[in-house]
């Protein structure tokens, strides 16, 4: 692959995220109005949203550190990008592998949590402080599984576990080859994307959105287009994982789509987890299903 | 002291028991008595010693509130006392007179805690200053520096035409209604609202 | 014999650099499109108008397929809505709630209290003109208005704001001082908000003839510089209390 089509490549992966990420976003403000009986918001409603925040004509910045926050916020997800492959472009995840990964999915809770520690707000501290401990209790699960899948599929290359997946046909899968694993995987994928019963960092009506208290404008357009690749990445790492990532471009978005429901649709049903409830459970069941779903894998 | 059993008692032990134990302080009144609700009028100077016997010997724990008159032509204000009790369900009303120059009296928070709050309450909207409470300060009206507004002389409508103002009139924004189909449904004239129309008619 | 106050003084605003973009009129009217398709309305209501917000909001009167979803903090604001009548303690906080939004920002006023006092009229503790204190863009009328006239009134001010003539948030910074006079009119002379609204109206060029005047000339010596919240239990009181 040459240098100029590696160059295209990395610029045009974060991009197609993006996009699909705002109809992942769409999804998911369509799919929780019709549970509660609504009609949702319109279909460039996410755009609209974009383009609004980033059209603020005054902007309260907390400082440069504040800044950088953001940036590391969202430029931790479009790094992810080009280490996660889309059907006919596969960036650089030969080079970097699933650990890269995991390692770039967590950057961005920690350029939130340095950009809200400049706020200063105690509603951000508190928010981000219990983003953080979701984080820890989420990836416990999360790190079994994927080095559950590493080891079945015998490489962390990206690439060539998609080859490997798709070259079985369905039964090449790893969601058949290792239902528990794919299990504690979904359940770990609802904590990862933050949604409810698990958004006790946000809890809008008590700490009035933590992390996001301070973010106006610019900032919170920054946010909101995290939350699109936030979306896209989850699912397609998922899809990757589990379903034989994408033969062409058709089958790849449905996949991502229909794991995304999945949590979304759960989303609206239960009511919130409070901290301490939310890390035991996770330490709980899928690191247990995951464990048992090794053991069967390292049998 | 004067102790008249009235002919229409619904309960009379209550009431009779109530009789018996008044007599314990001068300068009750027992008056206008129903199985729930008793009145007692009380000169000031007794009305501590009363609300003591009422909560000791009496049962009378709770107080329910305490409520201001402002009898503007008599030149006093009433105080009035509600204490309930609980275990005969019975809510004994104790009214008081105070001079309304100068309005002060004592407190009785160190009988009923919550006398506290009900007396910056009363502070506030009518000016008397009760003495030994813990809390005379503002409460509601922090942004208020005006005379306490529950006094029947304080005119609010006067007030409220001095220090505020009333919104410009928009004949466009009627027009604009109209056009859209909207509009009056009841004219201004044929409205009663205010104590203006009433003068006027 | 003129002086110098009797010779009329015309100010005429400078000339708005002509844009080179020719691009540039579309690309205003397209934010201006997505302004008023993409309302955040802050989910702090004042008085008892705040009732019929929660109707609008859910199932029967959708609010969210007009864009318009509920946000927590004045931050990710841009519609303030005061709802209901605004008693002189409520004010202040409402103007301190205002000037933390981030421009351009809408106040919509609910119910007839803020047009002119409603049913609180003769009460010394309400506000009654609400357009004294901050810039209104829409007023909606009633008592309480239902869920449609709150939703017609709503999709006013997005055609409004589709249209361009809604940049009442900029009136603020160029009236200031009246605004201020108003303000101090109820809250006393040393009135002042933490937010430099004179700083800000100089940094985005939106400052006009009268921002400043007579009343804001004082703000600089009042000065007091914000301190935090000191968080205790109160155990003083407590103690008092037993």
């Amino acid at each position: 692959m040459s240098l100029a089509e590696l160059l295209l490549e990395l610029l045009v992966m974060p991009l197609v995220a993006f996009v699909i990420g705002l109809g992942m976003v769409l999804m998911m403000r369509r799919i929780g109005a019709r549970l509660q009986r609504r009609v949702g918001p319109p279909f460039f409603q996410p755009l609209y949203d974009i383009v609004k925040l980033y059209g603020k004509r005054t902007q309260t910045s907390h400082g440069l550190v504040h800044d950088i926050g953001i940036v590391m916020a969202v430029g931790g997800y479009v790094a992810a990008e080009t280490l996660l492959p889309m059907p006919g472009m596969n960036g650089i995840a030969e080079k970097g592998g699933l650990i890269t990964l995991v390692y770039l999915m967590m950057v961005p809770s920690l350029g939130m949590a340095l950009g809200v520690g400049q706020c200063a707000n105690p509603n951000g501290s508190i928010g981000i402080g219990r983003a953080l401990t979701a984080m820890l209790a989420y990836d416990v699960p999360f790190v079994i599984v994927v080095f559950g899948v590493a080891f079945h599929f015998g490489s962390t290359n990206l690439v060539s576990i998609i080859e490997l997946q798709q070259a079985a046909g369905i039964a090449g899968w790893g969601a058949v080859q290792m239902p528990l694993l794919a299990i504690a995987g979904l359940f770990a994928l609802h904590g990862m994307l933050g949604k409810q019963p698990f958004e006790i960092y946000i809890a809008p009506a008590e700490i009035a959105t933590g992390p996001m208290v301070e973010m106006s404008g610019k900032f919170m357009g920054g946010l909101f287009v995290m939350q699109s690749f936030q979306l896209y990445t989850a699912s397609a790492l998922y899809v990757t994982l589990f379903l034989g990532g994408g033969e062409n471009w058709l089958f790849f978005i449905v996949k991502c789509f229909a794991v995304l429901a999945i949590p979304v649709s759960l989303a609206f049903l239960f009511p919130r987890y409070r901290t301490e409830d939310l890390v035991r459970v996770f330490w709980k069941w899928p690191v247990m299903i995951g464990l048992i779903g090794l053991a069967f894998v390292m049998r | 002291m004067s102790n008249e059993i009235s002919t229409e008692l619904v309960c009379p032990d209550i009431s009779q028991w109530l009789c018996h134990l008044l007599r314990e302080v001068d300068g009750v009144t027992h008056n206008n008595r129903f199985e729930r609700r008793q009145r007692l009028d009380v000169e000031s100077a007794a009305l501590p010693a009363l609300l003591t016997l009422l909560q000791g010997k009496g049962s009378f724990v709770h107080l329910s509130a305490i409520s201001c008159v402002d009898w503007v032509k008599e030149n006093q204000f009433e105080l009035v006392y509600h204490v309930w009790s609980y275990e005969m369900k019975v809510m004994v009303s104790a009214h008081i007179r105070i001079p309304r120059e100068p309005g002060r009296y004592l407190s009785v928070y160190d009988i009923y805690k919550p006398a506290g709050f009900f007396e910056r309450d009363i502070f506030e909207m009518y000016g008397i200053y009760f003495e030994g409470s813990p809390w005379m300060e503002k409460f509601i009206l922090t942004e208020w520096d005006g005379p306490p507004p529950m006094r029947k002389e304080f005119d609010s409508e006067a007030w409220v035409d001095e220090h505020f103002d009333w919104q410009d009139y928009h004949p466009d924004w009627l027009k604009d209604l109209e056009a859209q189909g909207g509009g009056i449904a009841i004219r201004p004239e044929e409205q009663r609202f205010s104590r203006k129309a009433k003068d006027e008619c | 014999m003129s002086t110098l106050k009797d010779i009329p003084v015309r100010y005429e605003a400078e000339e708005a650099p002509a844009r080179s973009n020719p691009l540039a009129n579309v690309f205003d009217e397209f934010m201006n499109f997505c302004r008023s398709r993409s309302l955040f309305m802050l989910h702090y209501c004042t008085g008892c108008g705040a009732i019929e917000l929660p109707p609008a909001m859910t199932s029967r009167f959708d609010m969210e397929r007009l864009g318009i979803q509920p946000m927590v903090t004045p931050r990710q604001a841009d519609i303030l809505l005061v709802t209901g009548y605004v008693s002189v303690k409520t004010l202040k906080r409402v103007i301190l709630t205002y000037e933390q939004m981030a421009s351009p920002k809408y106040v919509v006023g609910i119910c007839s209290c803020t047009v002119n006092g409603g049913m609180y009229w003769q009460s010394y503790a309400t506000a009654k003109k609400l357009n004294d204190y901050l810039p209104v863009d829409v007023y909606i009328a009633g008592c309480m208005p239902r869920p449609e006239a709150v939703i017609e009134g709503l999709r006013k001010l997005q055609a409004n704001i589709a249209a361009g003539t809604s940049d009442n948030w900029k009136d603020y910074y160029q009236r200031y001082d009246h605004y201020l006079a108003n303000q101090q009119r109820l809250f006393g002379e040393t009135w002042q908000t933490p937010t430099d609204v004179i700083g800000e109206a100089k940094r985005y060029g939106v400052i006009g003839p009268e921002t400043e005047g007579e009343h804001t000339r004082l703000l600089g010596q009042h000065k007091q510089p914000l301190e935090p919240l000191r968080m205790t239990l109160n155990a003083g009181k407590l103690e008092r209390m037993e």
